[in-house]
């Protein structure tokens, strides 16, 4: 390296680092005065910055933009597709956490119909959920996770309802062995129609009927499943393929300890692969594999269970048939055109649908279709509810029949002229002539004070409500739930919430 | 005046805006009245005697002898030169008044019979003045100093005079009917909050509620606002004692349940008055009176400016 000094002179070259260049201040930040003419008042103006100062150039840094590179964060994959439908209808029917309830009895044949256990909370017999869970009779939502165990109360109508099916099954005092009963269930938000079908198919499962249920209506009329013109139907009639093997799959899941019990009665020419040695689990698994047989397969298996009698030649080792249970929930869907089209673009009437027609032509010949006994049990819906004026005529109907309102008198009430209702809803629910039981309304209400003293004993008693359940305390909730709507009632006893001061009274 | 004679000779005065008069006055003794004569006119020469006597003016006013003579002339108040001299008047009359009678028994401030005394506005529209606030609160108070004279002594100038500042309509003197439990042991309240109006209809009974017709589960989604809505009845452990039957309209779900509180509040007092402080307490008995402040012009919201842009 070259010395910095100079060989001639002995004086240093450069003795003061070269002068740099440096930008009079007032050009690196141009200042930006606040113009004259502004239209709005200074005193709205943002906070002008603090002007620092200046920004004093260091030695050897570089005058060139710098940024920094947004860095890429590792972002956690979304879920698959169907995971988070998984995760939503979960159904999770333990909760390990809760406390064990001592001295909590299963809901059986004798406590069904036992009116000294009132009020009480009857767990669900263990070996039964997967049946349960096989009729989707179990809903997300419902507060099943917060238990150690699945339980539901013994309720006045839940004993009424067991009475019934003592009754149907020809057993008890007024035994009434093959009678249908056909009941419309509907009631307030919370008040406990889907849990009321659910301990009906208990019930079924414990009297060993077979279960037949639709969990969700709105399934088949909403466009989600696979629909196909019968040829040579007049009006044009679609039938639902897969919703139909899936129902099959369901009736086979739950009740197949029933359905392997009995043989095939009758001839079913359109049906190949039977054998007359097959039971009915053989017949119904036809529609599993082959979608395109389902509906005929359905049918038959109907034609099977209700048959009161085997057809001749096939008398061998004939049973007679259990009685059938069918419960359908959200029925209002059921009520209206469905989302599919018809070949010219005009939408399907829900009742064009064999599916939905075979189950709703019950209501109208129970009896006359199900020879063996039954309950048809139809519940509404109020949280996923399309708003049908006709269904609301046809239930108003109903229920001023029940109450005596003969239909020739001018208090029987009657869609609006113009209203455009619904002719087909209103003659589905239009009074039955001959042995035909009439369609009944069930209304559920909320529980009774002492009922619902014995629900949130059991939320105490699993550990969830730490609070003394007295008279005053559960007359508090039972007001508050308006007047004991079970649903309100979970809502009030799952909340883990500090207790409200109350002030004792003056007097 | 004129007298309408057959000549046309006052006639041919009035033209000429000649004033006869009964003196007669030379022409050039009065410049105001000089008129204008010929030149070859005789100066002197008068109009007929016999008109000057039917034509008689006003005498004029002779200021040199007033019947009754003032050094000057005198407004009727003595406070005509202020600034409000009704008000001043009025003032001094009732201080002349306090003054009279001061001497009378007095009752206590309290048990003074309620005086609806005229607002301010009220008054000033009464005196025409445009009266400031702190002096009409010191003549308030002679008026109170006098309103609280004995009951049975006070003079009749005094009421009188009381009464002339009372509002019309005297507020005070309705007498509320007070409420009670009807004969089928309803107690009926009413209660506001925000825009919200309640009626309950409170009876004795097993703690059903009734909001609109419909049960309080399907008017009020929220747990919150159920039990805000029964704060009264469950702070006091009525609950399971008291049907409430409920009219609510107007405003949003919270407003409608805080309003039912108050009336719930009302009704339960109607059936048990012994329970006010206790719902003192808890807030049922105070009426919140807040409701939403007005838009400005101007202004986005009531508070709220538009945001401040260059230009």
């Amino acid at each position: 390296m070259a010395s910095s000094w100079c060989w001639s002179c002995l004086s240093r070259l450069r003795t003061t680092p070269t002068p740099r260049a440096i930008l009079p201040a007032q050009s690196i930040t141009p200042r930006i005065s606040t113009a004259s003419f502004h239209s709005s008042a200074v005193q709205y103006a943002n906070p002008t910055k603090k002007k620092g100062s200046l920004v004093a150039v260091k030695y050897r840094q570089g005058q060139t933009l710098r940024r920094k590179k947004k860095k890429t964060t590792e972002r956690a994959r979304p879920p698959a597709v169907g995971e988070r439908k998984a995760l939503r209808k979960r159904i999770v029917l333990s909760n390990p956490n809760a406390l064990e309830v001592e001295g909590m009895k299963d809901l059986s044949l004798e406590t069904m119909v036992d009116a000294r256990l009132r009020g009480a909370v009857l767990g669900l017999p263990v070996p039964m959920l997967d049946q349960l869970r096989a009729v989707q009779a179990f809903k997300p939502k419902q507060g099943w996770s917060i238990f150690r165990r699945p339980g539901t109360v013994l309720r006045r109508d839940t004993l009424e309802m067991g009475r019934l099916f003592e009754k149907i099954s020809g057993e008890g005092d007024a035994a009434e062995k093959g009678k249908v009963v056909k009941k419309i269930i509907t009631g307030l938000k919370g008040s406990g129609k889907t849990v009321h079908l659910l301990q009906a198919m208990a019930m079924g499962f414990l009297k060993k009927w077979v279960v037949v249920t639709v969990p969700d209506a709105r399934e088949l009329v909403s466009g989600d499943t696979g629909y196909s013109l019968i040829e040579g139907t007049n009006p044009p009639q679609y039938v639902q393929p897969n919703a139909t093997s899936a129902l099959l799959m369901r009736t086979v899941e739950a009740n197949r300890e029933v359905l392997s019990s009995l043989k095939v009665s009758q001839q079913h020419p359109a049906l190949k692969g039977l054998k007359p040695s097959s039971t009915l689990e053989d017949l119904a698994k036809l529609g599993f594999q082959d979608a395109a047989v389902a509906w005929p397969v359905f049918q038959a298996l109907w034609t099977e269970l209700t048959a009161t009698a085997a057809a001749p030649g096939m008398e061998k080792d004939f049973q007679p048939r259990p009685p059938m249970l069918v419960a359908v929930d959200g029925l209002a869907h059921w009520m209206k055109e469905s989302a599919y089209r018809a070949s010219d673009f005009t939408p399907v009437h829900a009742h064009d649908l064999v599916f939905v027609k075979h189950f709703l032509s019950l209501l109208q010949n129970g009896q006359a279709s199900l020879k063996n006994g039954g309950m048809l049990l139809y519940a509404t819906s109020t949280s996923n509810n399309p708003s049908i004026y006709s269904l609301e005529v046809a239930l108003d109907q109903l229920a001023a029949r029940q109450a005596g309102t003969s239909p020739s008198s001018p208090d029987y009430p009657s869609p609006e002229a113009y209203s455009g209702a619904d002719a087909r809803v209103l003659d589905l629910f239009k009074p039955t002539t001959g042995k035909e039981p009439q369609l009944e309304l069930q209304t559920l209400g909320g529980l009774t004070r002492d009922e619902t003293r014995g629900y949130l004993e059991y939320f105490a008693r699993s550990g969830l409500l730490r609070e003394e359940v007295n008279e005053t305390w559960v007359g508090e909730k039972w007001s508050l739930a308006g007047g004991g709507i079970i649903g309100e009632l979970e809502k009030l006893g799952r909340h883990v919430r500090s207790t409200a001061k109350t002030v004792p009274a003056a007097n | 005046m004129a007298r309408p004679t057959p000549s046309g000779l006052t006639q041919a005065f009035q033209a000429l805006r000649l004033h006869p008069s009964s003196t007669y006055r030379p022409v050039t003794r009065c410049l105001a009245r000089q008129t204008r004569a010929y030149a070859t006119e005789v100066e002197g020469q008068q109009p007929p005697a016999t008109t000057q006597e039917q034509v008689a003016a006003a005498p004029e006013i002779d200021f040199t002898n007033f019947s009754r003579r003032p050094a000057r002339i005198i407004p009727a108040s003595p406070s005509y030169f202020s600034g409000s001299p009704r008000f001043i008047d009025h003032v001094l009359k009732l201080e002349q008044l306090q003054a009279k009678y001061a001497s009378l028994p007095t009752v206590a401030a309290g048990e003074a019979p309620r005086m609806a005394w005229f607002k301010l506005a009220q008054f000033r529209d009464y005196v025409g003045e445009p009266v400031p606030m702190k002096k009409y609160k010191s003549l308030v108070k002679i008026l109170q100093r006098l309103n609280r004279i004995q009951p049975a002594m006070v003079p009749g100038e005094v009421k009188n005079t009381l009464e002339s500042f009372l509002r019309p309509g005297n507020p005070y003197a309705v007498q509320h009917a007070q409420r009670t439990v009807d004969e089928n042991g309803r107690a009926r309240a009413k209660g506001k909050r925000k825009e919200s109006t309640a009626v309950v209809q409170l009876v004795e009974g097993e703690g059903e509620v009734l909001v609109n017709g419909k049960l309080l589960v399907e008017a009020f989604q929220r747990v919150h606002d159920r039990e805000s809505a029964l704060w009264a009845l469950r702070c006091t452990q009525r609950l399971d004692k008291y049907n409430a039957w409920i009219t609510v309209h107007g405003g949003g779900v919270t407003g409608q349940a805080e309003a039912i509180t108050l009336a719930i509040g009302r009704a339960l007092l109607l059936h048990e008055p012994g329970l006010k402080p206790v719902l003192r307490k808890a807030g049922v008995i105070t009426v919140d009176a807040r409701r939403v402040e007005r838009k400005k012009p101007g202004h986005v919201k009531a508070r709220k400016m538009p945001t401040w842009v260059k230009r």
